[in-house]
């Protein structure tokens, strides 16, 4: 991990506190005043404005796949919202479907164990599709993924995982259905706790494999996979084992936002949606944690605001209503060039510029 | 804590040892990027271990130990391990020269030499011919050596071995050898670098030192909690001084960095307590903030030219010793908040309580600039004779232009000739082997420094250059080119200032300029040049050195101001002769040197042709032709 700028005086004796997350008492400060900020303000806030931050998690929570698969393994993907759909599925076909024992239900353990099977199902689809990588790379490999989309999504989940117990097209998820042990998610504060637990759990998780041998490995390949190979690294094992990494934090995603639905259908993992993940990265930064988060924010406040500021315009111009989605698309391309001509590097090096900037006061360098 | 004459080094080493054990880290040494800590156990195994090993090896109580190497723990180890079994540590400088080793190992009567690694060994072994009382080579680090097997070569590791066998033969030998000793025993014998002659040993006691530390840790005390970084050659007596004497006093923790270029670094990441440097440490880092501070954008460099000009008035104020109004201490509360905590930081100066020059001289300017920081530096002065140190500035009490006041117990006076002796329990038992030295230097219990000086109104000692370099123009009226060089180096776009005017009419320098600022600079206005040479002779670089000229010019008298000035057209440079290792100005060399411009200087002439060899620092050599300007100073008003 980048050490970044440690104050004078701060030394370590052992590699424990040589590698800690938070080494100074500003930084422990910092993450205090964030502890309060996520746990006791937000909360408490209009459930209007939980939504919105909910909105935010989940796109956090499938933006970090792509962002370790774009921004640290080089494996450019553009079918991710299938694996969300795989773990969003997998999730609700268990609480629905599965014949559990009566008690299992009562005791509320359907919907976490659903959970950890929709990752695992996740990853494992993921990894198949990424397969190809192995042989393939770049331009042919987006088009392999891809193909993840349109077969699973359009192909497999509509015409037939979305007719078991013969709903039709989507999946009702009458309330009460999931609950965690006693505790039964029915309002936007408590999808917002499940939520903060999962994201923090999730980039708790990636930041913990980047600095390890994985993570070392994944951006040696990224940086060049042949220089990756001869230096002893299996690049076929890591390249796989991202995928598996972010099909998991996919399917995750998926599972927790049933929990935030009260029916899911297949249009809710369509092919653009996976392309909006890469806009987040891009926007964000790639290759970079903090990045995903403000790409999440970014985007999600900017089509927040825009609906704020259009909608109440279409008194004077009713088409606006009819075509706002062409308006958020419209916003969504413009962001993106821009800020591929402006701030390529994105929010996270914006953010990282202004933290150097105090740091080296008062010099420059 | 008393110090008595019967109380050695090893004494003090031992109670420590046992009385911190291993509760207490007593060094670390940055190693694959952590400080390795030492606890004072460890220090003491290893101090037991290679002890009674060098007894094994035949070390008797007064033989000499000559050890040489970078600041690593095992240095100070092997140094109090010979003191323990009373032996005489003999430290040795880095960069010496091959007949100088020679000189003090054969003239030490140095039984064991102790090299940190290859290079130091490869020292020994050729000058072992010459010196047949050095029986065994120890070495420490074991890179590069694997084909070496001397029988007289033994690395501390195996030493350590014979000792810990010793030490199961006989359990109380360690004991008994540290308890024997007594103050007065020689504990160090170090050699003064000698200008003219050949160095001299200087032979201290084990009081002296405690002694020395003891007052000056009376007057600025240390703590146990603090923390100490040893850079600076062990050789040198202001090493000696915090890592021995006052080190083992207090218990503070010794950092070792991890090579000597990232000291810098480390300095850094420990934030040291308390820190003792020659000038040329501190003028390093003002250059260091000058120069980034020229590169920092426009609102950073506003805001710390505000801090800096507040820094200096309080520091002034200080410096006169009135009161600072209460609106500028809220003012300069505000600024340090904002500007200087910060460049502390960055100077690694942020938990620095007492911060100690000596050695030399150190410009005024540097000095206001500390203080401006808030970092109280004060000048140290002494010498090796004297343990390292009689004199200092006492907090609150600083003036720029002094060395402060003596210790306690420790007297100074000013004979007639106008020469500084100073008496006090720290002054050293004589020169070894060298009688006719001793009797000049040590009359009836007082030592003669052959440094000139007086004491002033407030008791503070001051000290002249040495009387060589006050000089006096042809008129008779004396200026301190010393004085000079240090203003104008103060700027950061001039690396080194040579100031004539002995027997002459008016001053003039010879000025190099700083070949990266200087460059960066041009850079900047999108002049074209391709070497220090070509950059030198640009107009507008003589424009900008003749605008420091009349800076430092500004508040002096008429007598001391610089007339004219020629930029050289190379960088002065110990390869050449021109600088001594520790990058003083050879005066002598360079008059004899560039002659050519002095005479031109004093000449009507506006241009100097020069036809000369340099050397390269491969030892290659090439003419150079070209052609100096030579450029007046206007005087102030003039223009």
């Amino acid at each position: 991990m980048a050490k970044g700028f440690l104050p004078c005086g701060t030394y370590h004796q052992d590699y424990a506190h040589d590698h800690a997350w938070w080494q100074t008492r500003f930084v422990k400060g910092k993450m205090i005043f964030l502890a309060i900020g996520l746990f006791l303000i937000i909360p408490h806030l209009d459930s209007y404005y939980v939504g919105i931050v909910n909105m935010i998690g989940y796109t956090i929570l499938g933006a970090l796949g792509v962002d370790l698969l774009i921004g640290f393994t080089g494996q450019i993907t553009l079918g991710h919202a299938a694996f969300m759909a795989v773990g969003a599925y997998t999730s609700a076909l268990m609480v629905l479907e599965f014949p559990w024992p009566k008690i299992f239900i009562h005791l509320g353990l359907a919907y976490p164990l659903s959970i950890l099977c929709g990752a695992v199902l996740a990853g494992l689809w993921s990894v198949l599709f990424g397969l190809p990588s192995a042989k393939v790379k770049g331009f042919y490999l987006i088009l392999t993924t891809m193909a993840a989309q349109f077969v699973t999504v359009d192909f497999i989940i509509t015409q037939y995982v979305a007719r078991i117990g013969g709903r039709g097209q989507a999946f009702s998820l009458p309330p009460g259905t999931i609950k965690i042990g006693p505790w039964i998610i029915d309002s936007p504060t408590k999808v917002y706790y499940l939520m903060i637990i999962l994201v923090l759990l999730c980039i708790g998780m990636v930041a913990n494999l980047l600095r390890s041998k994985p993570g070392r490995a994944w951006m040696a390949i990224r940086d060049n996979d042949i220089a990756a190979e001869t230096l002893g690294i299996n690049i076929i094992f890591y390249k796989l084992l991202s995928f598996f990494v972010a099909g998991f934090i996919a399917g995750i995603a998926g599972a927790f936002w049933i929990s935030n639905l009260a029916a899911i259908s297949p249009e809710h993992f369509p092919w653009s949606w996976s392309l909006w993940l890469v806009g987040v990265i891009l926007i964000g930064g790639t290759g970079s944690i903090q990045g995903t988060i403000f790409g999440s924010m970014f985007m999600v406040l900017v089509m927040e605001a825009l609906q704020i500021g259009i909608l109440p315009l279409a008194d004077i111009y009713p088409q606006l209503l009819e075509k706002f989605l062409f308006v958020k698309e419209s916003t969504f391309g413009l962001a993106i060039c821009a800020f591929l001509i402006f701030e390529p590097n994105g929010l996270s090096y914006r953010w990282w510029q202004i933290k150097n900037y105090f740091n080296l006061w008062p010099f420059s360098y | 804590m008393e110090i008595t004459k019967d109380l050695t080094i090893p004494k003090l080493f031992y109670q420590k040892a046992k009385h911190y054990g291993a509760a207490k880290v007593a060094m670390r040494e940055k190693e694959f990027g952590i400080w390795r800590p030492i606890t004072w156990q460890d220090y003491f195994d290893h101090v037991k271990r290679l002890s009674l090993g060098l007894v094994k090896l035949g070390l008797k109580p007064g033989d000499k130990v000559a050890m040489i190497g970078d600041n690593r723990p095992e240095g100070l180890w092997v140094e109090m391990a010979a003191l323990c079994a009373g032996g005489v540590a003999v430290w040795l400088f880095q960069e010496s020269m091959m007949e100088e080793v020679q000189y003090i190992i054969d003239h030490s009567d140095t039984r064991f030499f102790v090299g940190e690694g290859q290079e130091e060994v490869d020292k020994a072994l050729s000058i072992m011919g010459q010196c047949p009382k050095v029986e065994k080579v120890l070495w420490d680090d074991p890179k590069g050596l694997r084909h070496y097997h001397q029988d007289f070569l033994i690395s501390l590791k195996e030493v350590e071995k014979l000792g810990a066998e010793l030490d199961r033969e006989q359990p109380d030998l360690f004991e008994k050898l540290v308890f024997q000793g007594h103050g007065d025993d020689v504990a160090l014998l170090f050699y003064t670098s000698g200008t003219t002659s050949k160095p001299k040993g200087a032979l201290l006691s084990h009081w002296n030192m405690l002694t020395m530390g003891k007052h000056l840790m009376s007057v600025d005390p240390c703590y146990d909690t603090d923390d100490f970084v040893s850079y600076l050659p062990f050789a040198w007596i202001g090493e000696q001084m915090m890592s021995i004497s006052c080190g083992l006093q207090i218990g503070f923790t010794i950092n070792f960095p991890e090579e000597p270029e990232t000291a810098q670094e480390n300095i850094r990441e420990i934030g040291p307590h308390v820190m003792f440097a020659p000038p040329r440490m501190y003028e390093q880092m003002t250059r260091t903030v000058q120069v980034k501070h020229l590169d920092a954008s426009f609102s950073k460099r506003m805001l710390f030219n505000l801090s800096t000009k507040i820094g200096y008035h309080v520091a002034d104020l200080k410096f006169k010793k009135k009161p600072v109004p209460f609106y500028m201490a809220l003012l300069q509360k505000i600024m340090y908040l904002i500007v200087q905590k910060k460049l502390r930081d960055h100077l690694g100066l942020s938990r620095i309580r007492h911060a100690y020059t000596g050695g030399a001289a150190m410009g005024p300017d540097h000095f206001r600039f500390f203080h401006a920081l808030g970092v109280n530096l004060k000048q140290i002065y002494g010498q090796t004779e004297i343990a390292g140190i009689s004199v200092v500035h006492r907090d609150g009490d600083i003036k720029f232009d002094t060395v402060g006041k003596p210790l306690p117990q420790t007297e100074v006076k000013i004979t007639e000739e106008g020469e500084i002796i100073s008496k006090g329990p720290s002054v050293f038992l004589g020169y070894y082997k060298n009688p006719e030295a001793t009797e000049k230097t040590l009359v009836d219990g007082w030592l003669y420094s052959g440094d000139k000086g007086f004491i002033d109104e407030d008791g503070h000692l001051v000290v002249f250059d040495r009387s060589k370099d006050v000089m006096t123009l042809s008129d008779k009226r004396p200026f301190s080119p010393q004085y000079l060089e240090s203003r104008l180096k103060f700027s950061p776009y001039i690396k080194d200032a040579w100031v004539i005017g002995h027997e002459k009419p008016y001053i003039t320098a010879v000025v190099c300029i700083d070949y990266s600022v200087v460059g960066k600079w041009a850079d900047d206005k999108k002049m074209n040049y391709t070497s220090y040479q070509e950059l030198s002779q640009i107009p507008e670089v003589y424009n900008l050195v003749e605008a420091q000229f009349r800076q430092a010019n500004r508040d002096l008298p008429d007598v001391a101001r610089v007339r004219k000035f020629v930029n050289l057209y190379k960088e002065f440079d110990p390869d050449d002769g021109e600088l001594t290792r520790t990058h003083k100005l050879r005066r002598a060399f360079v008059e004899d040197r560039y002659q050519d411009i002095v005479a031109a200087l004093y000449s009507e002439a506006e241009v100097i042709h020069m036809d000369t060899t340099i050397t390269y620092e491969d030892g290659r050599t090439a003419k150079i032709k070209t052609d100096l300007r030579i450029q007046k100073v206007p005087e102030e008003g003039k223009k």
